[in-house]
């Protein structure tokens, strides 16, 4: 009987670790500051005006791209008003959860980037 | 005697059924209201020529035995519109094929928003403009137009491109009376501003 209840106990134990979802909270508390707003907190965007994001739209491919997007945004098309704002107070640290928050939300990568990665790739965006 | 209580108890059910229909109280009319030569005149808002996204004049006196539900944005917005123009597409999905409803969105920026931008902006929303419509006008016109509809709306540098403005959807009815509102920005509030309008529709026609 001990023996049982022993053996529930430790299959819950192994059931605990598995609930926690991703490590990247301060990503997504980022994602629901910065990017939120437009992208929808399901990422789903608007229509044919912000587009929704998943895994080809992000291009994980590219992990520099997608990081030089983020830091620079996308200045305002006169023709649709559309815009996506500039992130220049974010700290590498903070632009690494970011990154690895919407690889494994979108991408299912467990991690796209690490901090060092990031670092290089953010000396190495053009910035306007 | 069985039967006999059965009979009762759904005689009983059926009179609490009135009271099931919110209908009993109507929805109130807001703003302030006037007394004139003892008549009361209700907060109506005004008739203002406005312009939509087909360089098409437009006042809300066109609108007919319709009711409205309008909101104010800009195109380049990068704060709250986005969210509140996915819960309008909530709006326009229910309400598109019903003839009796009119959404209008209005722009609070005459500096970018240009009517080829609003057509742009309506045709990449994918509504249909007859049901939808996307409009501009002098910009006092349509500051003043928003008080009267109670949205704040506020030219601010330090905000994001310029404009602080709130995200309520407002209800009128075809007197011009506001009848309702939501936040734009909260999914629940627009779940029950769902049942403000279908209540209203009832009243009305």
């Amino acid at each position: 009987m001990i023996r049982k209840a022993a053996a529930i106990l430790f299959l819950l134990g192994l059931l605990i670790p598995a609930c926690k979802e991703h490590p990247y909270s301060q990503g997504e508390v980022l994602y629901g500051y910065h990017c939120a707003p437009c992208h929808m907190d399901d990422g789903s965007g608007l229509a044919q005006l912000i587009p929704p994001l998943t895994k080809a739209s992000l291009g994980f491919s590219q992990p520099e791209r997608l990081v030089c997007l983020i830091r620079n945004g996308i200045p305002v098309n006169p023709a649709t008003g559309q815009q996506m704002l500039p992130n220049k107070a974010l700290s590498d640290t903070e632009m690494t959860n970011l990154i690895n928050f919407l690889g494994i939300k979108y991408a299912a990568l467990p991690q796209t980037v690490q901090v060092q990665d990031v670092k290089k790739m953010l000396a190495g965006c053009q910035t306007r | 005697m069985k039967q006999f209580l059965l009979y009762i108890t759904i005689v009983g059910l059926l009179g609490l059924l009135p009271g099931c229909r919110d209908n009993a109280k109507p929805l109130p009319i807001l703003g302030n209201m006037d007394i004139h030569n003892g008549d009361t005149a209700f907060h109506t808002i005004p008739l203002i020529a406005l312009t939509d996204q087909d360089s098409q004049i437009f006042r809300i006196s066109d609108l007919g035995y319709k009711v409205l539900l309008a909101d104010f944005f800009f195109t380049s917005c990068p704060s709250i519109c986005p969210k509140v123009k996915k819960q309008m597409l909530r709006l326009y999905d229910r309400y598109k094929d019903d003839p009796r409803v009119l959404m209008m969105s209005h722009t609070i920026d005459q500096r970018y928003d240009s009517v080829s931008v609003l057509h742009r902006y309506a045709y990449n929303l994918g509504v249909d403009t007859k049901r939808w419509k996307f409009v501009t006008g002098e910009k006092d016109s349509i500051f003043h137009l928003a008080d009267q509809y109670f949205v704040s709306v506020v030219e601010d540098p330090s905000a994001p491109m310029g404009f602080d403005h709130s995200g309520r959807i407002i209800l009128v009815d075809h007197h011009r009376h506001v009848r309702g509102f939501c936040e734009g920005t909260d999914a629940e509030s627009v779940t029950a501003f769902f049942d403000t309008i279908d209540k209203l529709l009832r009243e009305e026609y």
